[in-house]
């Protein structure tokens, strides 16, 4: 069987109409039609490459071990299909395969790639990030939480007595710290604090003089603690980016629209995700609190000042207003189980020589 | 001799004949592949999506050719991300030590290098791309030198930084005459005739109507970019020089935009492979090469075995895409 073909000799792009016979040891070329160049041509068909890509209708080869390659373009069906049944690899198969029922490929494939892309976004990423910082040695962790807090100390302005109190109170506490804890008050006007990995807490004067017991400030900073513990800030930074530049990789190349609306469902299950570290930080939290044999209310009760603190400026799906109170039943709920009130007093006594450093907040509000 | 002659010097036009649904496959597989591979396959996509496209271009009745390996790529891909990662783990040591100098000094290496980089990468990259392109089997090839390029564009950055930008338009036109003036098809050369001066005022033109206009005026922007690079572009056989021509309308600009914009929203980005194909269509479909040139006479000279496609990989990296 010949197939028709068309000729480039590699020297000119003159082109020769030629037939083309296959066998198992070579391809003979015959030139039609053409004055110029009536001899024909041989290729040893182990050394025919073909252009490695699928185009509809069309195929095309080159010979030659070195320059000038010889050409070969032929858009005969005939030819096609002879080369698409002799397959020379698995990957050949493959595609052939790939390219026979057009359509079901592409719904295969889709398929595929959005199987794989959630998968990997719902629990491929979050499992090996995890992993990753639980696995991460505590130097490590300190050594980000250190580089973290030099950033922001230089914003902050702290209270050296008051952090000094409060870092007693601290090291009264019962337990048993991966992290050596060390706890600032900085002057600030919002009721806020937080935890830096690595063993580092920043409680602001507003909160702080806020807090009525011993049980409330425990509770603060054992939330605080179970944080650090958990190593959230690190899970909670690498899940954001991870996520973040998957998605960005996945839409990047597509369009701006696109990428934008993936970027906020992205926002929207990272929220959901700080929410999950929060309440495990509660239930963490209120675990040190009963080992310290201290008041369980005093987790509801430090929320229940939050909540009256916060202000409605965000919009409602960003706000963690609803989860405060969602947060204060299911701590109610375990502080229901608690059937002696205890008292730590050691505790106590630290809480109360901290206590003396407060401006009287009472007294002015009066 | 010269009767045969004549007849292959009439006008030619360039046709595409990728389709959607076949590009779609190839798109999608090699995206799947960048996933599961975690990035690693990106080299061979690129090659394939690549080949895809010189394939489906016809010319004079012959498809072109693109004979990059994923391999080759690759080992340029991997540099180029050992350097950044260098790059980075650098800026990153010094900005921990608090040392202002020091950050200083990183980020303006950081940067310096980022800028002057960018004519290394276009030689590599247009070196690359030419040596693993053909047309009825005769090769492409950019002879162009390093230092020439990178003193040129040391001196467009000079001037454009000295005139607030404005110079910017020659220094991208210089560049883009020093690359074609190097470049070769077998014995044909080509040349870029533009000046910075025009395309000075088409952008001046676009920032002064795009406002007032609501962003419509960037259709007859792009027609006017399009029209300025290939209308300028000659190609010479035998010192007799034939020009490229495209005769784009804004209409079809319009037609061409507006669509794809659908496509891509309404299919949440799954028809990109469709709008790909309908550029490459709309596009080609108005790019003529004018009566003179005799595409069967031209002769094979020699062959750039240039295997390094770092500069190539870096222009990806960059976001640059050679046109």
């Amino acid at each position: 069987m010949s197939y028709t073909i068309v000729y480039y000799d590699g020297s000119s792009s003159k082109m020769h109409k030629a037939l083309l016979q296959i066998s198992a040891s070579r391809w003979e070329i015959t030139p039609v039609e053409d004055a110029g160049v009536s001899k024909k041509i041989y290729w040893n068909t182990a050394v025919v490459k073909k252009t490695n890509v699928h185009t509809e209708k069309f195929v095309s080869f080159s010979y030659g071990e070195t320059f000038p390659f010889q050409r070969i373009e032929s858009t005969d069906a005939a030819l096609i299909k002879y080369i698409n049944s002799t397959k020379n690899s698995d990957i050949d198969t493959f595609e052939v395969l790939l390219h026979t029922n057009k359509k079901s490929s592409f719904a295969y494939l889709l398929t595929a790639l959005l199987g794989i892309a959630v998968g990997m976004y719902f629990y491929v990423i979050p499992a090996v990030t995890d992993s990753f910082i639980s696995n991460l040695n505590n130097k490590s962790v300190e050594g980000f939480g250190n580089f973290v807090f030099k950033v922001l100390a230089t914003d902050l302005e702290m209270d050296a007595e008051k952090t000094k109190k409060l870092q007693n109170f601290v090291n009264a506490i019962q337990i048993e710290s991966t992290f050596p804890l060390k706890v600032y008050v900085a002057k600030n006007e919002d009721v806020n604090a937080f935890a830096l990995s690595g063993g580092k807490i920043v409680v602001y004067t507003a909160l702080l003089e806020k807090i009525k017991n011993e049980s409330q400030l425990l509770a603060l900073i054992s939330h605080e603690i179970s944080h650090i513990e958990n190593r959230h800030v690190l899970k909670n930074v690498t899940r954001n980016l991870s996520g973040a530049i998957f998605i960005s990789v996945l839409f990047g190349d597509i369009s701006g629209i696109n990428a934008v609306l993936a970027e906020n469902a992205h926002l929207f299950s990272q929220l959901s995700f700080t929410r999950s570290l929060e309440k495990e930080a509660d239930i963490y939290g209120l675990k040190i609190m009963k080992d310290n044999q201290v008041d369980l209310y005093g987790m509801s009760e430090l929320f229940a000042i939050s909540k009256k603190e916060t202000t409605f400026s965000l919009p409602i799906y960003l706000s963690n207003h609803p989860m405060l109170e969602e947060r204060i039943e299911y701590t109610k709920k375990i502080a229901k189980k608690q059937n002696i009130i205890p008292e730590n007093i050691l505790l106590k006594e630290k809480w109360d020589a901290l206590k003396t450093t407060f401006t009287n907040i009472e007294i002015t509000d009066e | 001799m010269e009767i045969i002659t004549e007849n292959h010097t009439e006008e030619k036009r360039f046709k595409y004949f990728g389709s959607g649904l076949e590009f779609a496959i190839i798109y999608f597989k090699n995206i799947l592949l960048t996933i599961i591979t975690l990035g690693l396959y990106y080299p061979w996509a690129k090659v394939e999506l690549l080949k895809y496209h010189y394939q489906s271009i016809e010319l004079d009745n012959s498809r072109f050719s693109f004979h990059a390996t994923g391999k080759e790529v690759f080992k340029g891909f991997i540099k180029i991300y050992a350097i950044v990662i260098a790059l980075y783990a650098f800026f990153i040591c010094a900005s921990q030590t608090q040392d202002l100098t020091l950050i200083t000094t990183a980020t303006i290496l950081l940067y310096l290098f980022l800028l002057l980089i960018i004519p290394f990468a276009i030689h590599g990259a247009v070196r690359y791309r030419a040596s693993r392109s053909s047309w009825k089997g005769i090769q492409f090839k950019y002879l162009g030198d390093r230092k020439e390029l990178f003193l040129l564009y040391l001196k467009g950055i000079f001037f454009t930084i000295i005139t607030f930008g404005i110079y910017g338009a020659w220094l991208q036109v210089d560049i883009r005459k020093y690359v074609f003036g190097n470049l070769y098809f077998g014995d044909l050369s080509f040349r870029f005739k533009g000046s910075g001066g025009t395309l000075f005022w088409i952008t001046v033109k676009f920032i002064l109507l795009i406002y007032i206009t609501l962003g419509i005026y960037g259709f007859w922007y792009y027609k006017n970019i399009i029209k300025f690079y290939v209308d300028h572009l000659e190609v010479s056989q035998n010192g007799k020089p034939v020009n490229f021509k495209c005769n784009i309308k804004t209409a079809d600009i319009v037609e061409l935009l507006v669509i794809n914009f659908f496509l891509l929203v309404f299919t949440l980005g799954l028809a990109t492979p469709w709008v790909t194909v309908r550029i490459f269509q709309v596009i080609l479909r108005f790019i003529v090469i004018e009566e003179g040139l005799d595409t069967q006479s031209i002769q094979q000279v020699s062959y750039d075995a240039y295997d390094d496609a770092t500069g190539d990989d870096f222009m990806d990296f960059l976001d640059f895409d050679l046109l």
